[in-house]
């Protein structure tokens, strides 16, 4: 199915460049990621082709992998006869200024997704309806899904991480025994 | 005067109405605060307490149940509400999260560690979530509480 509609891809939408990402195994899913500048132009295909339509986006979600962020639309068909779902994917590399279009126009269910991605990722989706944070409070600092994420220090006056409050000697035992593998590490290299 | 028969014993008829019809607020944060509703219905009654009558403001209530995970986004909110509430007014921190951070004691960036960062906290119920009884037994705790107090002496007489 996936090699099928990735060939629909492109023979319908110009510079989506779609590729099929194949698994070995039955337990993962394929999926098709497209290039980011073209992702409305997908959806609306996707949406409105006839010979394998999709009429509902299940989620919207992120992913970090450091050199990448990449977004996933979960999309579905309803229908008895043909059921299907999809997992499409748009690889984003800029960290500071990643952005891709907003499909609430196509999906109106992708609204609050996309908002809650921009929550936890920082990506901007462009011509979104309503562009807000939708769970951390509006002034909040910095992305808490990225791994590089550090959280902030005090929130409206109000400690985050208390030192009264925290085990400190879990901490301790931490940074020691990060310590005692460094040092270690630095041995076995002057050995050899 | 120091503390005499008079106010000792208008202070203890006082305490007896207050302690007998704390009213809490309508307010629960987490799944804690479903422990909270049971504790309120039928098969556990606070009603017995005459701690039943959940009021849907603060300004009407004497008690804050902290029923559940204070995020930091929410605290400022629970300190708006515990700040309209009229005085005498009392708080129970029921539940891990709400005496200590619970399970984002260490690494959640985003909830309040203990709602007695924001709010005084005069009992603390454990538990995740606690069952009703120890809900009631935080209660009960708070009535002993109140029983104890001076507020006409600590109001009227001097030095006391």
């Amino acid at each position: 199915m996936h090699n099928q509609l990735a060939e629909l891809i492109n023979k319908n939408v110009l510079g989506a460049s779609a590729v099929v990402n194949k698994t070995e195994d039955a337990k993962t899913h394929a999926s098709i990621t497209v290039e980011a500048s073209a992702i409305y132009k997908v959806a609306e295909f996707l949406k409105t082709n006839t010979e394998m339509p999709f009429n509902a986006l299940q989620a919207v979600s992120g992913v970090d992998y450091l050199e990448y962020i990449e977004v996933c639309y979960i999309m579905g068909h309803f229908d008895m006869n043909a059921p299907r779902d999809l997992i499409l994917k748009v690889k984003i590399t800029d960290r500071v200024n990643g952005n891709v279009d907003s499909i609430v126009k196509l999906y109106p269910a992708a609204n609050f997704q996309e908002r809650e991605c921009y929550d936890m990722f920082g990506i901007k989706f462009n011509n979104h309806p309503d562009h807000r944070r939708i769970l951390c409070p509006d002034d909040w600092e910095g992305f808490p899904l990225r791994k590089d994420y550090i959280a902030q220090k005090t929130y409206n006056g109000m400690e985050v991480f208390p030192d009264s409050k925290s085990n400190m000697e879990d901490r301790e035992y931490i940074v020691r025994q990060g310590m005692i593998k460094k040092a270690q590490e630095g041995a076995a290299n002057k050995v050899q | 005067m120091q503390d005499g028969v008079v106010l000792t014993t208008l202070d203890d008829f006082l305490n007896w109405g207050r302690k007998n019809s704390l009213w809490p607020m309508t307010f629960g944060l987490a799944c804690c605060a479903i422990e909270m509703m049971a504790t309120g219905a039928a098969k556990y009654d606070l009603e017995r307490f005459g701690c039943g009558a959940f009021m849907a403001t603060p300004r009407r209530s004497d008690l804050m149940i902290v029923a559940g995970t204070v995020t930091l986004k929410m605290a400022t909110r629970v300190k708006t509400l515990y700040e309209q509430m009229a005085e005498p007014k009392y708080v129970i921190s029921m539940g891990s999260c709400a005496n200590k951070g619970g399970p984002y004691w260490q690494y959640g960036y985003h909830v309040l560690k203990g709602v007695d960062e924001v709010v005084p906290v005069d009992v603390y119920v454990p538990g995740c979530p606690p069952r009703p009884e120890a809900l009631i037994e935080g209660v009960m705790t708070l009535q002993k509480k109140i029983a104890n107090e001076r507020l006409l002496r600590n109001k009227w007489v001097k030095h006391a």
